[in-house]
């Protein structure tokens, strides 16, 4: 067959992992390196200590070869997470406001850089927290759902495929009965 | 990819490093319609030209890394950015793979559909239109020489279209709802119910896939 049965309805997690992982993150090198013509850009010079902006991908790459050290987003930290937390307790009926792969980049840098991390545990507490409030919500947006559209702006890319499946169906569903009431 | 991580009204938010600057490369311009294509149902137009351009690129990088990995004098920090450099390549020729199995997926799927339907195959590249008429040949002829052949004629059409049942041609699902997710203010849209839906950029929806189906055609959407 040419796609297998489970990837023919949705991407899956590893997938959005390796689609965010495309994305430019900050790191400070710890071996030079010339500037480099890569498929998806030039990147370089690395000149330790200075800054460089490197793909997700490959500051792991390297970080995992212990070659540099990763500099957080500014999203990824304790006091920004817990401000969304209050937010997103305080506004039921919004979802704060992450960057759209902001799951699957935190879950990458909790799990390969937690030594670049300040308070890693405590992010990995926030986020989970975060997670629960917001998922709350989406299944909310249950009730709403009809036929025609169900308006999710502010939700993250991992959170919509966590709740595609089950959502397409229903919807699928309210399709069927919609248009055998009409006949 | 661009607009990944600024998905808000509020674009105020501090996520500036990790945000792709316009215009965009090949590479993110074929991610997109990779994910685009594994979500639509219905097979989107072939983007020929960005992917022979990007295999072309593959083949470029593949003969450095091979002059370069031949070198013996190399560094080590060289072979780190050899390593990279193969690295990229795997990941490019993942998403290059992925892409055209989805396509051939949905080609075989609609194969009779598509050797009937000349709107659908000006989607296609040359050798899709020749893969999906073999196909539909195929198993037209296995289908014939291992049942139809039996039955009485009038029972043995591949294309019935009876009153009550479902047409025995595999068309794709265009109610089929899909995420999507506007990467600019758009023009309004209809919904089935009737009313209109303008979706401001950043806006994420839950919708059939006919509604958005010219937005998405236009570049002014994307599929989540």
């Amino acid at each position: 067959m040419a796609l297998p049965v489970h990837l023919r309805d949705s991407v899956t997690p590893q997938e959005l992992e390796m689609i965010a992982c495309q994305q430019l993150i900050e790191i400070v090198p710890l071996i030079a390196m010339e500037k480099t013509a890569f498929i998806s850009g030039a990147y370089g010079p690395l000149r330790p200590p200075s800054k460089a902006k490197l793909p997700l991908w490959m500051a792991v790459n390297l970080k995992l070869k212990k070659k540099c050290h990763i500099i957080a987003p500014d999203w990824l930290n304790v006091e920004h997470l817990q401000d969304r937390l209050a937010q997103e307790v305080a506004k039921p009926d919004a979802f704060s406001d992450l960057p759209f792969r902001f799951s699957e980049i935190s879950k990458v840098l909790l799990d390969v850089a937690s030594d670049d991390l300040e308070n890693p545990d405590q992010l990995r507490s926030l986020l989970k927290d975060l997670r629960e409030a917001r998922q709350a919500k989406s299944r909310e947006g249950l009730k709403h759902l009809d036929h025609s559209e169900l308006g999710l702006t502010g939700l993250s890319s991992m959170e919509i495929n966590e709740i595609r499946p089950f959502f397409v169906q229903s919807m699928n569903v309210l399709t069927k009965i919609a248009r055998s009431s009409e006949t | 990819m661009d607009a990944d991580a600024d998905t808000g009204p509020a674009a105020a938010r501090p996520a500036a490093p990790l945000q792709e600057e316009e215009p965009q490369t090949p590479l993110q311009q074929m991610m997109r319609h990779w994910v685009n294509e594994r979500h639509a149902p219905d097979i989107l137009p072939a983007q020929e030209g960005l992917m022979m351009g990007l295999l072309d690129h593959l083949r470029r990088q593949t003969r450095s890394v091979q002059v370069l990995r031949d070198d013996p004098t190399s560094s080590e920090s060289e072979h780190i950015r050899i390593h990279l450099v193969q690295t990229e390549i795997e990941r490019v020729r993942f998403v290059i793979r992925s892409y055209v199995r989805t396509r051939l997926y949905k080609i075989e799927k609609y194969a009779r559909y598509i050797t009937s339907n000349a709107e659908i195959q000006t989607r296609l590249t040359a050798s899709e239109r020749d893969y999906a008429s073999k196909h539909a040949r195929l198993t037209d002829q296995h289908l014939y020489l291992s049942v139809l052949q039996s039955l009485p004629p009038a029972q043995a059409h591949l294309d019935d279209t009876a009153v009550f049942s479902p047409s025995m041609v595999t068309v794709p699902d265009k109610t089929r709802p899909i995420f999507v997710h506007a990467l600019q203010d758009c023009p309004p849209v209809r919904l089935p119910d009737g009313a209109t839906l303008e979706m401001k950029k950043g806006h994420i929806s839950l919708t059939p896939y006919h509604v958005v189906e010219q937005l998405l055609e236009r570049g002014e959407v994307e599929l989540v």
